[in-house]
C-alpha cells in the first residue's frame, strides 16, 4: 500500500509494515479474482468427460503422477493465489463427501464465475448476483430431485451398480476393461457393505498396489494382502487352517520401561544372565505353540535366534507388521490384538481359511494373503499395472468407483450423465427465470448458461461440435419433454447430424447426491470469491 | 538537522509531532481505517481477503478484520480496540461501531480546524452520545422471552445478525439452531458460559445445509491405536468415565532407577510395571463404565484390553471438550484411578461414533443436563467454514445479548435516524457551540443507512432524504430504514430486521468514547525502538540473505532486489527523520 498524506503533507503510517503490503480493492479485486480462479478451472476442464485428456505432474522431488481425476490435479498443481486455493479445496471437499465429480464442480465454478463476469460488466452488484445464483442453485437441485430415477438393486442384483461404477471409470485410464474394474469396486464395496443399515466402512477395504503385469491382473481378495513376507525362508509359505496370534510384543526378553541398570560382576552372573534369555525365548515360543497357533504376526521385530526357534517348532512368523494391518487382520480374522506372551490363549487366535505367500514375476518381491477368513467383511483390491503411475492411476479410479457405489447403497437416486441432468436443470432454471422480477433474473438466466457450460465441455473434449450438439440434445429434451437425453459421446451421429441420445437407453448415470452436492457447493465457493472486495496480502519477504 | 543547534532533549529517532496538526493527523488516520471496513457493513456488504503470509482469511467481521489489519498508527489503533471491546462485550456489530466513530471524527473535524477547544467538542460529544443512548433505551421494544413472541424475536435478531455474512442464505437453518443452543443455556442459568459451553466445531466438506446441532457433546475421533476398531461404538445409557491419567504402559517416575542383582529379578520389575497399568486398567472397568475419556494419551494396550472388555476409550481428549462431557453428563474429571466410585461417573442417553464427511465423531446426546451443545458447521473449503464459524459466533452472541437486555431495535439505519433526528430537535433548544457540535453529532449517525446503500449500490442522497422527511413528518415513522431488497424505505421493524438494543447502545457508547480519546490527544511521542539500529541492519541483512540463498533466482535479479531493497530502507529512514522535524 502507498503512504497517504495527510493535509500537511506529512505521510502517515497506518499499518504495519504497509509499504510491503498490497492491496487491492473494489470491483477490480472481484474481477482479479474471477481471472483466477477461472484459469484454474480452464486447467481442469480438458479433463472432464469419457474423452477427457490426462495431466502429467511433477512434484519438486521429481515424482510424477499421471491423472485426470480433478481432485487430484488440483492438489498436486501447488496453487499459489489465495483465491485460486479456494477452487482447490472445492474439488478437495468434493472429493471428501462423493469421490467423484471433482472436475466437474470446478469447471462448473468456473463457468459460474464466468458469467458473473459478464454481469458485473453490466454494473450489477456481486452480492446480487451471488444471491441470484442460490436462488437458481436452489431450483436445479430440486429439479434433479423430480428427474431422479431410482436404481433398484440387491445383493442378487448388483447390474445396476455395475453399470454405475462404468459410468464413473469410463472416464479413467483403467477404461479399457472397465467391465471387470467397475465388478471388483462393485464387489468390495458390497463384500464389506451392511446393505440394511446402508453403511459402508471404507476403512474395511485396503487397496495394495504393486507394479508389474498389467492392469488385467487386477484381483480382488477376500482377505488381506500385507507388503510382508514369512521372517524365514524355511517357513511354511502357505498355511491351511491358519490360526494366528497377532502379537504387540517383540520377541525378546521383557524390559522395564524404568531405567535400570544390572552389574555382571563374574563370568558365573553372565552365564545366568545368557541362560536366562535363551530360556525366555524357548519359553515365549513354546506359549505360542501351546496356544495352538501355526502362525506368528508380530508389530515388532525378532532376531535370527527367536526366528530360528519358531522355525525349529514349525511356526510361521510375519515381522514388522504395522499397526492398522494389525488391527485389519485382528478385525478380519476375529483374533484379539495380544499385548505380551503370557496372555495368550486359544480363544484369542484370529482363523483364516489360508494363508499364503505370492511373489510376483521373477522379482524378489512378495506379499502375504490372508483369505477366508473367520469375519469375511475385509476386502483387498490388488492393483497390478504396467508401471507405478498407472497404478497409482488404477487406484484413485478405483476409489472413485468405489465411492460412487457407496453413495449409491447409501441413497439409489441418480440422475443420467452425459450432460442430460445439467441440460434438464438448465431448462428449468431458465424458464425460472422468466418469472423473476428485477435484477435476480439476469443472475439466474446467468445460471443457466452456466450449466450449459458441462454438456458442452464433455463435447468439446470429445472433438464433436459442442454448439451443435448441445443444441440438438436441448431441443430434443424439450419437444419430448424428456430429461434424459444427453449427449451420447460414443455413439454415431443419428439422422439429424448429431448424438443426442437417451441416456437411460445406454446405461450412463450418475448419483443424484454427487450431482446436487456439485451445484451446491460450487455455487458457495462462487458467492465467496463474488464476495470479496478487498485483498490486503503482505509483502514478498514474509 | 545541521547547521542549526539544537537543544536535544529527545533521544534521537524520537517522533513527537502535535497540536492541531497533529489532531488532525489522527482523524485522518481513523478515518482511513474506518474506510477499509465501511463496505463490510449490511447484507449487501463485502468481505476482505487478508493473507498474513501464512494464513487466508476471508471474513466480514469488523473485529476480525481490524484485528488482521495489524494497525500501527498509535491513535488509529483506539479503533481496533473498540472494535474489539465491542466484540467482547456484544459480540456483534463490530463494524458498524469503527463506522460511526470515523463518521464522528470527520464531522467534528472542520471543528477543530476552525479552532475550537478539544475540550469544548469532548464535552458536547458526550453528552450527545448519552442523549443518544437514553434515546435507544427508550425507543426499544421489551419482549417477554418466554412466549411465543420471544422466540420469533431471537430467530430474527439471530437472522439480522447473519444478513450480512456469507451464510445469509441458510438463516432459516442456522437461526432455529443458534436460538435453540442459547436457550438451553437460558433455561439453565448458565448464559454467561456460552463460549465454554457451545462448541462450534468444523469439518471441511459437503454443503453448508449438511450443518447440524448436537444437543450434548460431538468432538472429533481423536488419535487411536491399534485395536480401537475392534470397540463397541454405540452404547444406550453408558457410564462415562473421565480421567486426566496417561493409561500406558510406562516408567512410573522419571528419574527412578532401579538395581537389580540377578536376572531373575529383572522379570520381577517388568511383571510390577505391568501389574501398576493392569491395575488403573481393571479400576476403569471395575467402577462400571462403558466409556472412558482421558485428556492424556491412552495407549494401545489400553485400547486392547478395554476392546476386550466391551468398553470404549479415547485419549489425547481436548480439555474443552472433555469439560463440555462433564458438564453435560455430570461426570467428574478424575485424576487418579484410586477409588472410583459410581458417583462420579457421568452418563448420557445415547452415545455413537458417528461418521460426518470424512471424519469421525464421537456424539454424546441426550445427556441429563442439557446444557451444553455443539454446532458442526460444514462447508466447501476451509474459509468457508471460518468464515462461518464467526457469523455463527455473532449471532450466538447477539441471541444472548437479546436474553439478557430482553428489549429490541429495528435495525437497517432505522434507530440511528430516530436518534439522530431526536438530537438535531434537542440541539435546536441549547445555545453556544454545543448547538453545532451536537447537530454534527447528530448527521454522524446518518452514515449507517448512507453506507448501508452505498453498499448496496443505492443513491444514498436519495434515501437519506426520504428517510430524514419519514422521521420529521410521521410519528409512526420512527422504524423506517433502508430496504435493501427495493433500494427504498421501509419499515425495518415490520420486515423483521431487529437487534438487541444494548447492541446499538454499547456502539453508540463506544464510538463517542473513541472519538473523544482521540479528540484529547495533542501530541504523540514516539520512542524510537532500542533495538532500531540492530533490526535495521538485521533487515539489511535479511534482504541480502534473500536473494542469495534463492540459488534459482538470477543474478542481476538478486541485485536488483538488493539495490531495491537498501534504497527503499534508507526512504524509510529519511520519512521518520522528516517526521522526526515536524
Amino acid at each position: 500500500m502507498s503512504l497517504i498524506y495527510d493535509e500537511y503533507g506529512r505521510p502517515f503510517v497506518i499499518l504495519k509494515e504497509q509499504q510491503a503490503k498490497a492491496r487491492v480493492k473494489g470491483l477490480e479485486a472481484t474481477k482479479a479474482n474471477i481471472i483466477a480462479a477461472k484459469s484454474i478451472s480452464q486447467i481442469v476442464r480438458t479433463s472432464l468427460g469419457p474423452k477427457g485428456m490426462d495431466k502429467i505432474l511433477v512434484s519438486p522431488d521429481g515424482d510424477v503422477t499421471i491423472t485426470n481425476d480433478g481432485a487430484t490435479i488440483m492438489d498436486r498443481m501447488e496453487v499459489n493465489h489465495q483465491v485460486a486455493k479456494l477452487l482447490v479445496e472445492l474439488s478437495a471437499s468434493q472429493d471428501d463427501e462423493i469421490g467423484d465429480g471433482t472436475t466437474g464442480v470446478v469447471v462448473l465454478a468456473g463457468s459460474l464465475l464466468e458469467q458473473a463476469e459478464k454481469l458485473l460488466g453490466r454494473g450489477i452488484h456481486p452480492v446480487r448476483i451471488a444471491e441470484g445464483f442460490e436462488k437458481a442453485a436452489e431450483v436445479a437441485i430440486k429439479t434433479l430431485g423430480e428427474i431422479a430415477d431410482t436404481v433398484p438393486f440387491s445383493s442378487d442384483n448388483l447390474d445396476p451398480l455395475i453399470t454405475t461404477a462404468m459410468t464413473t471409470l469410463s472416464s479413467k485410464i483403467i477404461n479399457v476393461d472397465k467391465r471387470k474394474m467397475a465388478e471388483i469396486a462393485v464387489n468390495a464395496v458390497v463384500g464389506v457393505a451392511d446393505l440394511e443399515r446402508k453403511d459402508v466402512n471404507f476403512d474395511m477395504i485396503r487397496m495394495e498396489g504393486k507394479p508389474g503385469g498389467s492392469l488385467e491382473d487386477t484381483e480382488l481378495v477376500n482377505g488381506i494382502i500385507i507388503d510382508k513376507d514369512i521372517s524365514h525362508p524355511q517357513m511354511k509359505k502357505t498355511i491351511k487352517d491358519a490360526k494366528m496370534c497377532i502379537l504387540t510384543c517383540p520377541f525378546e526378553p521383557p524390559k522395564p520401561k524404568t531405567k535400570h541398570k544390572l552389574d555382571i560382576s563374574s563370568r558365573e552372573a553372565y552365564e545366568k544372565l545368557y541362560q536366562q534369555e535363551q530360556d525366555y525365548f524357548k519359553q515365549m515360543v513354546q506359549q505360542v505353540k501351546d496356544s495352538g497357533a501355526n502362525l506368528v504376526i508380530c508389530q515388532w521385530g525378532f532376531d535370527d535366534e527367536a526366528n530360528h526357534l519358531l522355525l525349529q517348532n514349525g511356526l510361521s512368523a510375519v515381522r514388522w507388521v504395522g499397526g492398522v494391518e494389525i488391527e485389519h487382520i485382528a478385525i478380519a480374522t476375529g483374533g484379539r490384538i495380544v499385548p505380551r506372551f503370557s496372555e495368550l490363549s486359544e480363544d484369542k487366535l484370529g482363523k483364516a481359511g489360508v494363508v499364503r505367500e505370492i511373489s510376483f514375476g521373477n522379482t524378489k518381491e512378495r506379499m502375504l494373503v490372508i483369505e477366508d477368513c473367520a469375519n469375511s467383511n475385509a476386502v483387498t483390491v490388488l492393483v497390478r499395472g504396467g508401471n507405478k503411475m498407472i497404478v497409482e492411476e488404477a487406484k484413485r479410479s478405483l476409489h472413485d468407483a468405489m465411492c460412487v457405489v457407496r453413495n449409491l447403497i447409501k441413497d439409489n437416486r441418480v440422475v443420467y450423465g452425459g450432460g442430460a441432468a445439467e441440460i434438464a436443470c438448465s431448462l428449468a432454471v431458465s424458464s425460472y427465470a422468466e418469472t423473476i422480477v428485477g435484477v435476480d433474473q439476469f443472475a439466474i438466466r446467468a445460471f443457466a448458461d452456466a450449466l450449459d457450460d458441462i454438456p458442452l465441455a464433455l463435447a468439446e473434449n470429445s472433438g464433436l461440435d459442442p454448439i451443435q450438439e448441445l443444441a440438438a440434445a436441448k431441443s430434443r429434451q424439450m419437444k419430448e419433454n424428456n430429461p434424459l437425453i444427453g449427449l451420447g459421446l460414443n455413439g454415431d451421429a443419428g439422422e439429424d447430424g448429431s448424438r443426442a441420445t437417451n441416456m437411460k437407453e445406454i446405461g450412463v448415470f450418475e448419483t443424484l447426491v454427487g450431482k446436487q452436492e456439485q451445484i451446491s457447493l460450487a455455487t458457495q465457493v462462487v458467492k465467496m470469491i463474488l464476495k470479496i472486495d478487498d485483498v490486503i496480502t503482505m509483502g514478498q519477504y514474509q | 538537522m545541521a547547521g542549526r543547534p539544537g537543544i536535544i532533549i529527545l533521544r534521537e529517532g524520537t517522533d513527537t509531532s502535535q497540536g492541531k496538526p497533529q489532531l488532525i493527523s489522527n482523524i485522518n488516520a481513523c478515518q482511513a481505517v474506518a474506510d477499509v471496513v465501511k463496505t463490510t457493513l449490511g447484507p449487501r456488504g463485502m468481505d476482505k481477503l487478508i493473507f498474513d503470509g501464512r494464513k487466508v482469511t476471508i471474513s466480514n467481521d469488523g473485529a476480525t478484520i481490524m484485528r488482521l489489519l495489524d494497525i500501527a498508527h498509535p491513535a488509529a489503533k483506539t479503533l481496533v480496540d473498540i472494535s474489539m471491546s465491542q466484540d467482547a462485550e456484544v459480540g456483534d456489530g463490530t463494524t458498524s461501531v469503527v463506522l460511526l466513530a470515523g463518521s464522528m471524527l470527520k464531522a467534528i473535524k472542520p471543528f477543530v480546524e476552525e479552532g475550537v477547544h478539544p475540550q469544548i467538542i469532548i464535552r458536547n460529544v458526550r453528552a450527545a452520545a448519552k442523549l443518544a443512548v437514553e434515546k435507544v433505551k427508550e425507543l426499544s421494544i421489551p419482549y417477554d422471552m418466554n412466549t411465543e413472541q420471544g422466540y420469533e424475536m431471537l430467530i430474527k435478531c439471530a437472522s439480522t445478525s447473519l444478513n450480512s455474512k456469507l451464510i445469509s442464505g441458510h438463516q432459516d437453518l442456522f437461526s432455529p439452531m443458534i436460538v435453540e443452543a442459547v436457550k438451553a443455556l437460558d433455561d439453565a442459568g448458565a448464559l454467561d458460559e456460552i463460549k465454554t459451553l457451545v462448541a462450534i466445531k468444523r469439518i471441511p466438506g459437503g454443503d453448508v445445509r449438511s450443518s447440524f446441532l448436537v444437543k450434548g457433546v460431538a468432538f472429533k475421533k481423536t488419535f487411536s491405536y491399534a485395536g480401537f476398531e475392534q470397540m463397541k461404538k454405540k452404547f444406550e445409557n453408558p457410564k462415562i468415565l473421565l480421567l486426566n491419567v496417561e493409561l500406558e504402559l510406562k516408567s512410573e517416575k522419571e528419574n527412578a532407577e532401579v538395581r537389580i542383582e540377578s536376572p531373575e529379578e529383572y522379570q520381577s520389575i517388568v511383571d510390577a510395571e505391568w501389574q501398576v497399568i493392569y491395575d488403573k486398567l481393571d479400576a476403569c472397568v471395575k467402577c462400571g463404565a462403558n466409556i472412558v475419556l482421558s485428556k492424556l494419551p491412552i495407549g494401545d494396550l489400553a485400547t486392547q484390553y478395554f476392546a476386550d472388555r466391551g468398553l470404549f476409550c479415547a485419549g489425547r481428549v481436548e480439555d474443552g471438550d472433555l469439560k463440555r462431557v462433564s458438564k453435560a453428563t455430570g461426570g467428574t474429571v478424575q485424576t487418579s484411578t484410586n477409588g472410583l466410585y459410581d458417583g462420579i461417573l457421568g452418563t448420557c442417553g445415547k452415545f455413537e461414533e458417528k461418521r460426518v464427511g470424512d471424519e469421525r465423531f464421537n456424539v454424546f446426546e441426550d445427556c441429563p443436563q442439557s446444557l451444553t451443545s455443539t454446532m458442526v458447521l460444514r462447508g466447501g473449503s476451509e474459509q468457508f467454514i471460518a468464515e462461518s464459524e464467526r457469523s455463527v459466533h455473532d449471532a450466538l452472541m447477539v441471541v444472548k445479548r437479546c436474553l439478557k437486555s430482553k428489549a429490541v431495535v429495528a435495525g437497517g439505519g432505522a434507530v440511528e435516524m430516530e436518534v439522530s433526528k431526536y438530537l438535531r430537535d434537542y440541539a435546536l433548544t441549547i445555545e453556544g457551540k454545543g448547538q453545532l457540535i451536537i447537530s454534527a453529532f447528530a448527521k454522524s449517525l446518518e452514515v449507517v443507512p448512507q453506507q448501508l446503500c452505498d453498499n448496496a449500490g443505492f443513491d444514498a442522497t436519495d434515501i437519506l432524504s426520504a428517510l430524514r422527511r419519514k422521521h420529521a413528518q410521521d410519528d409512526d415513522g420512527k422504524w423506517y430504514g433502508v430496504d435493501i431488497a427495493e433500494g427504498d424505505i421501509c419499515d425495518t421493524f415490520e420486515s423483521g430486521v431487529w437487534e438487541p438494543s444494548d447492541n446499538k447502545c454499547n456502539s453508540l457508547a463506544a464510538a463517542a468514547e473513541a472519538a473523544c480519546v482521540i479528540l484529547s490527544i495533542d501530541e504523540t511521542v514516539v520512542n524510537p525502538r532500542s533495538q532500531d539500529p540492530g533490526g535495521a541492519a538485521a533487515q539489511q541483512q535479511m534482504m541480502q540473505q534473500k536473494p542469495m540463498s534463492n540459488m534459482m533466482g538470477n543474478a542481476m535479479d538478486a541485485v536488483n532486489a538488493q539495490k531495491g531493497g537498501s534504497r527503499s530502507g534508507n526512504l524509510g529512514n529519511g520519512v521518520s527523520y522528516m517526521r522526526g522535524r515536524g
